[in-house]
């Protein structure tokens, strides 16, 4: 696995596109992954995984054509420029159809542990051990290791285009993760805990073991309550679900596609002047942060949302030539089987100068979620929500009881602009980031 | 494919440790998609694709190594990794595998394969089926249309002799409508699939499917949000069968049973569901999404019933799973590619029908809520406890259907759901999706008969002001 061998395969795709005259593009990847989980001190499963492949786009006066190749001999790869080359004559002439013009230059962004490679996987497996036994010593309601994994991955990304364009990058992290269930009088509830980080020695096996211990037994015994209009804190984890789905409300192309309620709002305050949301894939240690984006364009930190007020869309090179702007380095690509789209790279909202003790200590009836169930139902185009919740009754200031089987419902832009607080706790979960949040009134469902 | 030769070359060396069984699975795919968007060709993909995954399992503990390089030198290397299964750092001088060809008579026919049909002749009928969509209703604002084959041709060998060739094929189309009035925005989804080839064009109609989701939209554009609370709740069977999926099927994977992550562990036996309630898992049903000849580990797929007149009586068992408990596989060890372990799913899960015209079972419910159509949902096994999205409901007053409502989710818990089925219908739904379960998705279809639950919680939206839809991409 290396680079030059990539280039050349790279290089056999474009000069088949300039035999044709057109516009080629090669995306490049390969990686190699490992996976350990254990269960009751033993290897349960292990899988290592070397994975190789390129994405082929191609356009031909306006006209897209796109295939891919696992298979990286010469004959193979000129199969595949034939197929990307053979679908532009079934696709739409779109003017905005174009390729980054390079050469750029790209920031220099340390994202390569050595130690993740030197680190034995006897010592990978001992860690996801520890992890798994310092669940267990948590808390004795602690019954079940559902999974306890360790994983790393290493990668090599090249990116060539019949417009000059030339990037390469190499990069690794590594990541634990932990699901568990704790059981008391029948009742069985579960928590789970991850981390992932760029260096392997900020990895706390320890830690993220008891913090998965400490969700699922906070919420054991729990009910369930009346429907109630409730002041709600959201824990870090349930405001990155939500991100989730304000992600696509932002990436250009929902909102060019009239699917976003975002849609011609730039400049307006669309959120609580509490909120600041940025996209920022130079984000140090981000798990998201990489030179450049899926089609070779630089990492930039972008404004999304400034104080409540929306900044930006994020553009890649199409989106941004059919808004008139330039592209915002958020052309993603989630491997090389797929065209890049517009999408976010390490998303994050700021946190602000609340502990979590105040955020709660002058609500005197609310409620702490720190579930959501069935997040994929919200719909981007109408903000709409409706999902299943848990979490703890606050109580004159304190936490109370847990509860669960309840549903919050509302609408994204009601829900943005009833924030009247913001934690100081930002949590990365993946590559979005949030702190906790709180909000002056939400709709509860219950019994 | 792979010569015998190699696949028994590199299980001689998967074995070399003292594993317990080893395994190859090589596939080579293609697959090919069409999206259709804002009145045009929004992308084309193509891809090929092909690699092999090796598994060695010692002592319960599996090790798999998968590659996209399937030189004989490179896999050999792939199953001396995988060989960390076996920890004893001893070599044994593995016996020679012989492999035997397994067949069987249950044959899948591929009608139309998908090379055989042009890009051009599929978009013909999107390009028709868009505009059925479009001339439904000025208010129609979108519509997408995707349509999407894979086939693949695989091997899967194993240690103990046991060689299967197949081919597999499916196909499958969604059309997604969104209507919008006065700020009101409702989308309409519809989708159709089956294993085998583009035949599926002459049995359902692309514009049908387009006309329906068009309707669905315009029509939950003047409906009122639904109630919430707890309320009978009548499913139609053309609701699909996400509710024996979700509150059930999963709970009855025996990798969930066994590491006690179910509801309905060391429940053998015992009554979980009201009587009269039959659930079946069956990978045989004719071009079903979920159906197939052998299943990824080569066991031959079958029909398994899990529960029966309310009782339960069996689990779905992989070949790793059935070994610790004893048992045979049921033919429900499936993965998403050559990249994925194979572990224990269902194909197509269904609760059998009952005796009642479905009609009547409305007629005889005085208030509640009738489930048209379903969207994705949701379920933690442990405790039991599912959340769905509907996306088509109507009123039931005096057991006559009223108006529609908009924006209904279903919350509850399974074990109590299969115990509140207080009538059943002798009509059958069936629903296509694609099930999600540890980072792998596979192709099921899920039925129910037309059913009616006691009591279930509508989480509904008529305490907040804004408008509620769901989206119903199942997950």
């Amino acid at each position: 696995m290396n680079e030059d061998f990539l280039k050349s395969a790279g290089i056999i795709a474009l000069e088949a596109g300039i035999r044709r005259g057109v516009m080629t593009e090669v995306y490049l990847l390969s990686s190699c992954q490992l996976n350990i989980e254990v269960a009751d001190s033993k290897v349960e499963t292990l899988i290592e995984a070397k994975e190789r492949g390129m994405g082929i786009r191609i356009i031909n006066d306006g006209k897209l054509g796109f295939a891919y190749t696992c298979d990286l001999s010469a004959e193979a790869i000129l199969e595949a420029v034939n197929d990307a080359y053979n679908i532009t004559s079934y696709t739409t002439f779109d003017k905005y159809n174009q390729l980054p013009v390079g050469p750029y230059e790209y920031e220099v962004m340390q994202l390569y542990d050595q130690k993740i490679k030197e680190t034995t996987v006897e010592e990978k497996i001992d860690m996801a051990r520890q992890m798994e036994s310092a669940a267990l010593a948590a808390d004795s309601r602690i019954s079940i290791i559902e999974r306890a994994g360790y994983e790393d991955t290493e990668y090599i990304s090249v990116i060539m285009n019949t417009n000059g364009l030339y990037a390469s990058g190499q990069g690794n992290f590594s990541g634990m993760y932990i699901y568990l269930v704790a059981e008391e009088n029948g009742d069985a509830q579960t928590g789970f805990a991850m981390s992932l980080k760029k260096w392997i020695k900020d990895l706390e096996p320890g830690a993220v073991g008891r913090e998965a211990a400490k969700k699922a037994v906070r919420s054991l015994n729990a009910r369930t309550i009346k429907s109630a209009n409730l002041t709600c804190i959201m824990e870090p984890y349930v405001v990155t679900q939500f991100l989730g789905i304000l992600a696509k409300m932002v990436d250009a192309e929902t909102v060019q596609k009239g699917k976003s309620l975002f849609a011609g709002k730039i400049g307006q305050a669309v959120a609580s002047d509490k909120i600041t949301l940025i996209d920022d894939s130079t984000w140090p240690d981000g798990a998201g942060s990489f030179p450049f984006d899926g089609e070779g364009v630089p990492a930039q930190r972008n404004l999304v949302i400034e104080n409540g007020i929306l900044k930006t869309f994020l553009y890649d090179t199409y989106t941004a030539a059919k808004g008139g702007v330039s592209s915002t380095g958020n052309a993603q690509r989630g491997s090389f089987r797929s065209l890049p789209e517009a999408g976010p790279s390490n998303f994050i909202i700021l946190p602000g100068s609340n502990t979590l003790e105040s955020l709660i200590s002058d609500i005197s009836k609310g409620f702490y979620i720190t579930d959501v169930m069935g997040m994929h139902t919200t719909n981007p185009i109408s903000g709409d929500f409706s999902v299943g919740a848990a979490g703890i009754m606050i109580e004159n200031g304190y936490l109370a009881y847990p509860v669960r089987g309840v549903t919050i419902a509302g609408n994204l832009i009601d829900l943005l602009q009833d924030i009247d607080a913001v934690g100081s706790d930002l949590k990365f979960y993946g590559s979005k980031g949030a702190p906790a949040i709180r909000l002056k009134n939400l709709c509860i469902g219950g019994e | 494919m792979l010569e015998k030769r190699v696949l028994s070359r590199v299980l001689e060396e998967a074995m070399k440790k003292g594993g317990d069984f080893a395994e190859i699975y090589v596939e080579e795919k293609t697959v090919s998609n069409i999206f259709y968007e804002d009145d045009k060709i929004e992308k084309i993909n193509s891809g090929r694709e092909k690699g092999a995954g090796i598994r060695v399992i010692k002592d319960g503990s599996t090790a798999y190594v998968y590659t996209n390089d399937l030189s004989t030198e490179n896999l050999c290397e792939a199953a001396s990794l995988a060989n960390h299964a076996a920890e004893s750092g001893q070599t044994f001088s593995s016996p020679e595998i012989k492999l035997n060809c397994k067949s069987i008579d249950n044959e899948i026919k591929i009608g139309q394969k998908s090379e055989k049909v042009s890009f051009a002749d599929k978009i013909e009928r999107i390009i028709s089926a868009n505009s059925t969509a479009r001339n439904y209703s000025e208010k129609i604002r979108q519509v997408t249309i995707v349509l999407g084959d894979v086939h693949k041709a695989i091997q899967i060998a194993n240690s103990d002799g046991e060689l299967v060739e197949d081919e597999r094929a499916r196909v499958r189309m969604i059309v997604n409508a969104v209507a919008a009035e006065d700020n009101i925005v409702q989308t309409g989804y519809e989708s159709a699939g089956e294993i085998g080839g583009w035949e599926l064009l002459s049995r359902v109609s692309l514009d049908e499917l387009a006309a329906n989701a068009s309707g669905l939209a315009v029509k939950m554009l003047s409906a009122p949000p639904a109630p919430a609370g707890r309320m009978p709740v009548v499913m139609s069977a053309e609701a699909g069968g996400t509710l024996v999926h979700e509150a059930c099927g999963h709970g009855l994977e025996a990798d969930l049973v066994q590491k006690g992550l179910s509801v309905y562990k060391g429940q053998m036996g015992q009554k979980v569901a009201a009587s009269g309630v039959t659930i079946i898992d069956d990978a045989t049903i004719e071009r079903k999404f979920g159906s197939f000849r052998f299943d990824d580990e080569g066991i031959p797929g079958q029909k398994t019933v899990l529960i029966e007149n309310g009782r339960l009586c069996g689990y779905l068992y992989d070949r790793l799973t059935a070994q610790k408990d004893n048992t045979n596989s049921t033919g429900n060890g499936r993965r998403q590619s050559y990249q994925h372990k194979p572990i224990p799913r269902m194909t197509n899960t269904f609760i059998a029908p009952g005796k009642e015209d479905p009609s009547e079972i409305i007629k005889s419910t005085p208030q509640g809520l009738l489930v048209k159509k379903m969207g994705g949902g949701q379920v933690n096994t442990t405790n039991g406890d599912f959340v769905f999205d509907v996306q088509e409901a109507y009123i039931i007053e005096d057991g006559e259907v009223k108006h529609p409502v908009r924006g209904a989710t279903l919350t509850g818990n399974g074990p109590e759901v299969l115990k509140n089925i207080d009538r059943m219908g002798k009509d059958l739904g069936f629903g296509i999706g694609t099930c999600g379960k540890d980072g792998q998705g596979v192709p099921v279809s899920d039925a129910q008969p037309t059913i009616r639950i006691k009591q279930l919680t509508v989480g509904g939206t008529m305490m907040s002001n804004g408008p509620s839809i769901k989206r119903i991409r199942r997950k």
